[in-house]
């Protein structure tokens, strides 16, 4: 059996590898994406006012955020020494993005794949001659969480314009990557929470554990010092990487490039890596386990 | 060759046994109970190329695991399985580009798009070509009758039209194995009807193998001419329909009709038992090897207007083996010796 899961990994990452390379035992993982995007506008279409509801009320709970911290600013001139309010509105402005692309495109799914290995409707995805992960990942896109991507962008604008040095091309080079680099490790913690639903028989934490994450990482990591700050520090860093989440990409923007940067830039594309690495070996392992569900 | 092979294939789960009351749950976080339960016990099978096959069997006899491990959903705990030259869990591209399975009671159509947005969705995962792909889709879709529906939500659709929808969406890339467990579950008389009709003329068009699954015999009937049986995760029975009954019935029904309901002779139980009684006529049921000194003791006594003798209904022939084999549970010895008294 363990033979069996070692090939089944090696088959897994060797078509996810191939994917990309081979039209003839591949489709165009493009254009099925764009499929499911299509699909899924139609279908928020289809049910206009639940989707106005739900822009109105994502809208809303960001702005409310936004108003949070400009109290603070009202009251402090800065967190910490670097984050001045325009740095922290940058900084605030990159947790928007990455949370607004998260819950765009893997929050519906990965939630609903752990819905699929409970009730045994994985069973489909399992039928289809395209990579499973891709699949279960992509498949519904939630349009009405992009109007926090959008309030994002016109607040990072807006941030940018009041920094005393706004900055250089490199630096947005860096934060799109960076920013990829977020999402990346999000989906992979989120997929890998999700994939354990196959061993667990029901999981119905994602949507808790995504709110606790992601207050862990809403903030800069400066602010976690002393007897009980360092130690939180470094296991959101090192061992569940969730502070360099949105840390490394608005540091990359807001403030100037500095060697001191570097080391943890580094981690960041390493962690990025093991994060996709450690949750495509889980995802594999769970579907040799998967065991469907009474018809 | 044949097309689908198993040797000795077996599916065992854990199944964890929850206790009863309170205590008993907070005991099972720290100690769980667990027993091993053996969905598919060793089946060996050969299935060749453009065969309609029936797999009958009560609730939980290992029919749908049987499908879900040839798809390659699931994986065997022992035994081997090659379909078309595949083994079915290692789930190559190439072979789930050559197979379909439908599920009646699952459903893998966008709930909320029309039909025709999952559709083009199959094409482009199965890299179906745009013509063959609408060649494929407007053939279909005449042969069920379901052109004006295309355009309507599959939530808005009947079990009928939602299952004919199925079918289309599994036959787009025009598999050469299809694999269909209970197709028309919950489906009335006339959807039956039409369902059966069109999965007979496209087996009989195509060529393809189909490993069908159902409880309606109407189904089977209609559509194979080989019945495997499976009781208890073992193949009991392979061979043909009318098969069952030669080998299987050992009673027969004499229909006796008397020339009025006062020449009726009460004492009849003593030929065989009296299934039905409705004067002037009576239905027995007669041992098989009864049945020529039976005929003739009854009508050496009693005037008789018809006579008629007939293998009892096929279901109740199946259903006595089901129940048969339902009795074995106690261990395996004992679902040996059923296997062997029905084989």
């Amino acid at each position: 059996m363990a033979h069996d899961v070692v090939q089944a990994v090696a088959h897994d990452f060797g078509s996810a590898a191939g994917g990309l390379e081979s039209m003839s035992e591949h489709p165009s993982y493009l254009r099925v994406f764009l499929t499911f995007a299509r699909n899924s506008l139609v279908r928020d279409m289809t049910f206009r006012t639940n989707f106005l509801v739900d822009v109105v009320a994502s809208l809303t709970w960001v702005s409310m955020q936004l108003a949070f911290y400009l109290l603070i600013f009202a009251f402090a001139p800065s967190i910490g020494s670097d984050w001045g309010k325009y740095e922290f509105l940058v900084f605030l402005a990159t947790t928007l993005l990455a949370n607004s692309l998260v819950g765009a495109f893997f929050m519906p799914n990965l939630s609903e794949f752990s819905e699929l290995i409970r009730t045994g409707h994985l069973d489909f995805a399992l039928l289809k001659p395209i990579d499973t992960q891709f699949l279960v990942s992509f498949q519904r896109i939630e349009w009405s969480t992009l109007a926090n991507f959008v309030f994002a962008l016109c607040l990072l604008a807006f941030a940018l314009v009041h920094l005393e040095n706004p900055p250089q091309a490199i630096q947005w080079v860096l934060f799109i990557v960076y920013v990829g680099c977020g999402v990346a490790m999000l989906y992979s913690l989120m997929i890998a929470l999700s994939s354990a639903s196959v061993w667990m028989g029901r999981n119905q934490n994602l949507y808790d554990f995504w709110f606790y994450i992601t207050n862990f990482s809403r903030y800069p990591m400066e602010i976690y010092e002393g007897p009980i700050g360092t130690p939180l520090r470094r296991a959101f860093t090192f061992v569940v990487p969730i502070l360099v989440v949105v840390n490394v990409p608005a540091r990359m923007l807001a403030q100037p490039l500095s060697a001191q940067n570097w080391p943890l830039a580094g981690f960041a594309i390493l962690a990025t890596a093991g994060s996709l690495l450690g949750s495509r070996w889980m995802f594999v392992r769970a579907l040799a386990s998967y065991r469907s569900a009474s018809s | 060759m044949a097309i689908i092979e198993l040797v000795g294939l077996a599916k065992a789960y854990r199944v964890y046994q929850k206790q009863e009351g309170l205590l008993a749950s907070v005991r099972g976080l720290f100690h769980r109970q667990y027993r091993t339960v053996e969905a598919v016990r060793g089946i060996d099978l050969q299935v060749e190329q453009g065969e309609f096959v029936a797999f009958l069997g009560p609730n939980g006899a290992g029919k749908t695991t049987t499908l879900k491990l040839l798809s390659g959903v699931i994986t065997p705990s022992g035994g081997t399985a090659r379909v078309m030259g595949h083994v079915p869990w290692k789930r190559e591209n190439a072979y789930r580009r050559r197979f379909a399975l439908v599920m009646g009671q699952k459903n893998q159509l966008w709930w909320d798009l029309p039909a025709q947005e999952s559709f083009r969705l199959h094409q482009q995962i199965y890299l179906i070509d745009p013509a063959r792909f609408e060649r494929t889709r407007d053939e279909l879709v005449e042969l069920l009758g379901v052109a004006n529906l295309l355009k309507q939500p599959v939530r808005e659709l009947s079990l009928g039209e939602r299952m004919k929808m199925e079918l289309i969406a599994a036959l787009l890339h025009s598999p050469e194995v299809l694999f269909l467990d209970e197709p028309t579950i919950g489906l009335d008389v006339i959807a039956q009807h039409n369902i059966q009709a069109f999965l007979r003329h496209y087996q009989q068009l195509r060529r393809i193998t189909i490993l069908l699954t159902s409880h309606y015999m109407k189904d089977v009937a209609a559509l194979c001419k080989r019945v495997v049986i499976i009781a208890q995760g073992r193949i009991i029975y392979d061979g043909s329909l009318s098969g069952i009954i030669d080998r299987f019935s050992h009673h027969k029904v004499i229909t006796l009709l008397f020339p009025g309901d006062d020449r009726m002779p009460s004492d009849l139980a003593r030929y065989g038992e009296v299934v039905e009684e409705f004067a002037p006529k009576v239905k027995l049921r007669v041992p098989r090897k009864n049945v020529p000194d039976v005929l003739a003791g009854i009508l050496a006594r009693h005037a008789i207007e018809d006579v008629s003798v007939e293998d009892p209904p096929l279901e109740e022939v199946i259903a006595e083996m089901f129940s048969l084999a339902g009795e074995a549970q106690t261990g395996d010895g004992e679902v040996d010796r059923v296997a062997e008294r029905v084989t």
